[in-house]
C-alpha cells in the first residue's frame, strides 16, 4: 500500500489490546472476524497462533498481544481476528490478528495525529507513526508494515524482554503481567 | 502495438532457442536437410516478424545469416564448425537484440558489428569459390546434358603431320564431362615399337549439353586420319553415375573395344534397376511418414502459464469441494446423493491427474540451454568434454524446472571447471581423453531424481576438512563421516578450488545451489570418490499442489501424511509408547524405532488406551510416527501456509477439510530429521 492511499482515507480502526487502544488506517483493513477455531502449527513461534480457513484460503493469525510483549490473548466474548493485507518483502500477505475487542471507527484529520510520544528508540518511529487524543484517551497509530515484518518484531520484544526499550505504558504492562516463557 | 511487441517477443525468444537446438544438433549431422529447414525457418521468421515490430537491427542482422544460410540449404556451402560459431555467437547476439534493438551500449554495437563482418565476410568467400566452380564446370544446365559415347582409333601414322591426339582428347574435357578409356592392345612388344607410330585408341564417355557437330568438329582435322564413331548413348549424365562408369571400366580392362550397343545395354540395365530402387523408396516415404511430416502439424497450442496456475487452482478448489460434497452425502445417508457424489469424486480425479499431465513438464526443455552450456565451456577452458542426458522425458513441475535451471547450470559449471581434468592428466591417469558429464532424470516413488556424474577428478575429503578447519568452520578434532564431510561444500563461503576462474570457485556456489533446490523442497546428496569422478543426486518432490494422504487426528487438530510415504499402520497400547528409554516398538518382529508425535509437537500426553503407530519410510530405514487416531486416505490440496511460516519445515502446507477445519500437511522427512536432530544434540 502506498502512502498515497493512507493519506487519502482519513478513517481509522481502532482495537483494544489490554488496556491498551490502537488504531490502524481502514484501507489496511479487509475484514473482521469472530473468533472461529484455530488450527495451531506445532513448533511455531508463540506470536504466530496458528491458522484458520477464511472462506477456502488458509490464513495464518497472530496472537498480537505476544507480540507485543503482552500476555497471551485469553479468548472473550469480545475477541475478533481483524484480516489486514500488508506489504511483505513486495508481496501483498494477508493475516489475521487478534485483538481483545474493536472499538470504533474514527475519522481522523492529519492535523489531529501528534507526533509519537517522545520514548528516544527505535520503537515509536518504526511501529507507531502517531498518536490521537480522543475522549481524553490516548490511541497508537500504528505502522502495520513494520509490525509484521518478523524480524522486527522478535527483536523489538526480545529488547523488551531485555529492559533496552522503554516505554513508559508497556513497562507497566509487562511489569504486571509475568511474560510467559516460550516452552522447552 | 507494444502488446504486440510482447507476443512477438515471445516468439522470438521460442523461434530462438529452436534455432540454437537445431544449431547444435547439425553439428553432429551437417548432411541433415531437415534442420537445414529448420535453422533457415526459424531465421526467416525472426527476420520477417523483426521488421514488421520495429526490431530494425534484428531483422537485419538476421538478414544476413538467413543469406548465408541460403546457400546451405542450396548446398553450395557446407557447415562447418567456423560457420556455426558464428551462427552461434548470432543467436546470443541476436537474444541481446531482442531485449534492446537500438544498439544504445558501446559493447553491443561492436559485437554487432563484429559479426556482421563475419558473416559478410563468410558468405563473400562462398561468393568467390562459387565463381571458380563456373570456370570448372560449363555444364550448369543439368536438364539438357546428354551422353555420347566416341570411339576414337586414329591412324597409325597419324603423328606423322605433328597431330597429338592426347589434345584432342583435352578439348573434348573442356566440352563436358569426360570418361577416358585408353586401350593399348595394339601395342606392340617393346623391341618391334616404332616410336613414330601411334599404337592406342580410345573409347570416350562424354556427358556434354553441346550437339554431336560440336564433338566432331574437336576431330575435323583428322576426319580422315583415323576411325570415328559418335553415339548417343543416354538422355541424361551417366558419368555421374558411378555404378555404369564401374561397369563400363571392368568391360574395357577385359576387352579390347566395347561398342557402342554394349554401353547403351549396361546404361539400360542399370538405370532400370536403380529406378525401382527410387519407386522402391518413394512407396517407402509415402507409408512412412516422415518426422518433418509430423512437425508440421498442430500438435500442442501455447498457452500462457497464468492460465495453467489457474486451471491447477480451479481443480484444486473442485477436489476441495467435493470433499465437502462427499461428506455431506455420507452424513446425509441417501443412496443417490451418495452414489453422485462418488461419481463426482472419481471426475474430479481424472481431471486433476489430467490437469497435472498438462502442467508438467519433461526436463528436455532445460537440456538445450545445459548442451550449449558444456559446448562453450568445455571450449573456453580448453576440455574435451561430451554431455550425455538421460531420461530427458522425465516430467516434473514448470515452476520447479524453472527454479532448477540455474542451480543446474551452476553445478555442470563446476563439473566442467574443477571436475573434468584436462586431457593430459586424463591420458596420465588412464581415462579416456574425453571427459564425461551424464544427467540422469527418473522417478523414485514420490520424487524425481536428478543426477548429475562426471568421470573428473572427484572430491577429496581431506582437503575439505582441512579447508573447513582453515575457515573455522569445524573444529580440529571433529570426526565426521565422508559423508557429512562432503556436505560441508554446501556451506555459505566454502570453494575448494585452488585457483578462483572466471567460471567458478568464489565460493558462492554451492550454498546457493542448496539454497534455491531447498525453495522447491529438493534435497541433494554429494557422492565422490577422488579420481573416479563425483554424483550429485537431487530429490524432488513429484508434485507441489495436490497430493494423496492420510488423515490423522493428535489432540483435537487434524494432520496428513502424504500416503506414498506410509508403509503401514498398526495399533499400539498407550503405555508402550509413552516415556520409553529407547523409543523402540516391536512390530511384526522387526524392531522400529519411532516418535510420540504429541510429545514431539509439545501437546499434553493422550489418555487414550489404543493409539496408532503409522509406519513410514524415511531413506531406506522404517519409522514409526505415534498419533492418536487415524481418519482415513484423503486427496489433500497443498495450500501455502503463507510467508510468516515460511520457517515451519516440519509442516509443508495445509490443505481444508470438508467441515471446513484446516488441516496440517506434515512433511515426514523433516519431521524425523528434525526430531533425530532434536534428539542427538540432547
Amino acid at each position: 500500500m502506498n502512502n498515497e492511499t493512507i493519506t487519502k482515507i482519513n478513517s481509522y480502526l481502532s482495537f483494544n489490546l489490554g488496556e491498551e487502544e490502537f488504531a490502524v488506517n481502514v484501507s489496511k483493513v479487509l475484514n473482521i472476524l469472530e473468533m472461529l477455531k484455530i488450527t495451531e502449527v506445532p513448533k511455531a513461534p508463540e506470536y504466530m497462533k496458528g491458522v484458520i480457513n477464511l472462506r477456502g484460503t488458509v490464513l495464518p493469525v497472530v496472537d498480537t498481544r505476544v507480540k507485543f510483549g503482552m500476555t497471551p490473548t485469553e479468548y472473550t466474548s469480545n475477541t475478533c481476528i481483524v484480516v489486514m493485507e500488508i506489504e511483505m518483502d513486495n508481496d501483498t500477505v494477508q493475516v489475521g490478528t487478534l485483538v481483545d475487542s474493536v472499538q470504533a471507527v474514527l475519522e481522523l484529520e492529519d492535523s489531529q495525529i501528534l507526533p509519537p510520544p517522545n520514548i528516544g528508540t527505535n520503537f515509536k518511529s518504526e511501529f507507531i507513526y502517531g498518536m490521537v487524543k480522543v475522549d481524553e484517551k490516548f490511541i497508537m497509530l500504528l505502522d502495520m508494515e513494520k509490525v509484521f515484518s518478523v524480524d522486527e518484531i522478535s527483536s523489538v520484544k526480545e529488547k523488551i524482554k531485555k529492559g533496552e526499550v522503554k516505554i513508559e505504558e508497556k513497562e507497566k504492562v509487562i511489569e504486571k503481567k509475568k511474560v510467559k516463557k516460550s516452552k522447552k | 502495438m507494444d502488446k504486440f511487441r510482447n507476443k512477438f517477443i515471445e516468439e522470438a525468444t521460442d523461434n530462438i532457442h529452436d534455432l540454437e537446438d537445431a544449431l547444435l544438433l547439425i553439428e553432429n549431422d551437417p548432411e541433415d536437410k531437415e534442420l537445414i529447414e529448420r535453422i533457415f525457418r526459424a531465421m526467416h521468421s525472426l527476420k520477417g516478424g523483426g521488421a514488421m515490430f520495429g526490431f530494425d537491427s534484428l531483422s537485419e542482422f538476421t538478414h544476413h545469416l538467413e543469406t548465408l544460410y541460403d546457400l546451405v540449404r542450396e548446398g553450395k556451402y557446407k557447415i562447418t564448425k567456423k560457420l556455426l560459431d558464428v551462427t552461434l555467437a548470432s543467436v546470443d547476439h541476436m537474444k541481446a537484440l531482442l531485449a534492446n534493438d537500438d544498439l544504445d551500449s558501446a559493447d553491443l554495437r561492436t559485437i554487432h558489428t563484429d559479426l556482421s563482418l563475419q558473416i559478410r565476410k563468410l558468405i563473400d568467400k562462398e561468393n568467390e569459390e562459387k565463381q571458380q566452380l563456373i570456370v570448372d564446370e560449363p555444364q550448369t544446365d543439368k536438364s539438357k546434358v546428354k551422353s555420347y559415347y566416341i570411339y576414337f582409333e586414329p591412324d597409325i601414322d597419324i603423328f606423322s603431320d605433328g597431330t597429338n591426339p592426347l589434345f584432342l582428347l583435352d578439348e573434348l574435357h573442356t566440352i563436358g564431362e569426360c570418361k577416358v578409356f585408353a586401350h593399348f592392345n595394339k601395342v606392340p612388344e617393346i623391341e618391334k615399337i616404332d616410336i613414330t607410330k601411334c599404337y592406342t585408341y580410345w573409347e570416350i564417355l562424354i556427358a556434354t549439353n553441346e550437339d554431336v557437330n560440336t564433338i566432331s568438329d574437336v576431330f575435323i582435322f583428322v576426319e580422315d586420319q583415323c576411325k570415328l564413331e559418335i553415339n548417343e548413348v543416354a538422355d541424361f549424365d551417366i558419368t555421374e553415375n558411378d555404378n555404369i562408369i564401374d561397369q563400363v571400366s571392368k568391360l574395357t580392362e577385359e576387352r579390347t573395344d566395347v561398342g557402342v550397343s554394349e554401353i547403351q545395354s549396361i546404361i539400360k540395365k542399370i538405370t532400370l534397376s536403380e529406378k525401382r530402387i527410387e519407386q522402391i523408396e518413394e512407396t517407402i516415404k509415402k507409408k512412412g511418414p516422415l518426422p518433418s511430416v509430423k512437425e508440421n502439424v498442430i500438435s500442442s497450442i501455447r498457452v500462457s502459464s497464468g492460465k495453467l496456475d489457474q486451471l491447477m487452482n480451479l481443480v484444486s478448489e473442485l477436489v476441495t469441494t467435493q470433499a465437502r460434497l462427499s461428506l455431506f452425502a455420507e452424513q446425509s445417508g441417501d443412496s443417490e446423493l451418495a452414489a453422485i457424489a462418488e461419481n463426482v469424486q472419481k471426475l474430479s480425479r481424472q481431471l486433476r491427474d489430467n490437469a497435472f499431465d498438462i502442467v508438467l513438464v519433461p526436463i528436455e526443455t532445460m537440456l538445450t540451454r545445459f548442451q550449449r552450456l558444456v559446448r562453450d565451456l568445455s571450449k573456453e577452458l580448453n576440455k574435451d568434454v561430451v554431455f550425455i542426458a538421460e531420461g530427458a522425458d522425465t516430467e516434473l513441475d514448470k515452476t520447479i524446472i524453472e527454479s532448477l535451471t540455474d542451480p543446474l547450470l551452476h553445478i555442470l559449471r563446476n563439473s566442467i571447471d574443477h571436475g573434468i581434468e584436462s586431457a593430459e592428466i586424463r591420458k596420465k591417469l588412464g581415462k579416456p581423453e574425453q571427459g564425461k558429464i551424464i544427467l540422469k532424470a527418473f522417478y523414485s516413488g514420490a520424487n524425481v531424481h536428478i543426477q548429475i556424474h562426471d568421470d573428473g577428478a572427484g572430491i577429496d575429503p581431506e582437503k575439505i576438512k582441512d579447508k573447513a578447519i582453515n575457515k573455522g568452520i569445524i573444529n580440529k578434532d571433529t570426526s565426521l563421516t565422508k559423508k557429512e564431510i562432503l556436505d560441508l561444500v554446501f556451506l555459505p563461503g566454502f570453494s575448494t578450488a585452488e585457483n578462483v576462474t572466471g567460471v567458478s570457485g568464489r565460493g558462492v556456489g554451492m550454498d546457493v545451489v542448496k539454497r534455491k533446490l531447498i525453495e522447491v523442497r529438493g534435497e541433494t546428496e554429494l557422492d565422490s570418490e577422488i579420481n573416479v569422478g563425483t554424483t550429485l543426486t537431487i530429490k524432488l518432490p513429484l508434485t507441489l499442489s495436490i497430493i494423496d494422504g492420510l488423515l490423522v487426528k493428535i489432540a483435537h487438530n487434524y494432520y496428513v501424511m502424504p500416503l506414498s510415504v506410509v508403509n503401514k499402520i498398526n495399533a499400539v497400547d498407550h503405555k508402550n509408547v509413552v516415556n520409553k528409554y529407547n523409543n523402540l516398538i516391536v512390530l511384526d518382529g522387526e524392531q522400529i524405532p519411532f516418535y510420540y508425535l504429541r510429545e514431539e509437537f509439545d501437546l499434553p500426553e493422550g489418555e487414550q488406551e489404543r493409539e496408532q503407530v503409522i509406519v513410514v519410510r524415511y531413506d531406506d530405514k522404517e519409522i514409526g510416527l505415534v498419533v492418536d487416531e487415524v481418519v482415513g486416505e484423503y486427496q489433500a490440496v497443498l495450500k501455502s501456509l503463507g510467508k510468516m511460516y515460511k520457517k515451519q519445515e516440519i509442516i509443508s502446507g495445509a490443505t481444508i477439510l470438508g467441515d471446513g477445519t484446516v488441516a496440517l500437511v506434515m512433511d515426514t522427512n523433516k519431521i524425523i530429521s528434525r526430531f533425530s536432530q532434536a534428539k542427538l544434540n540432547v
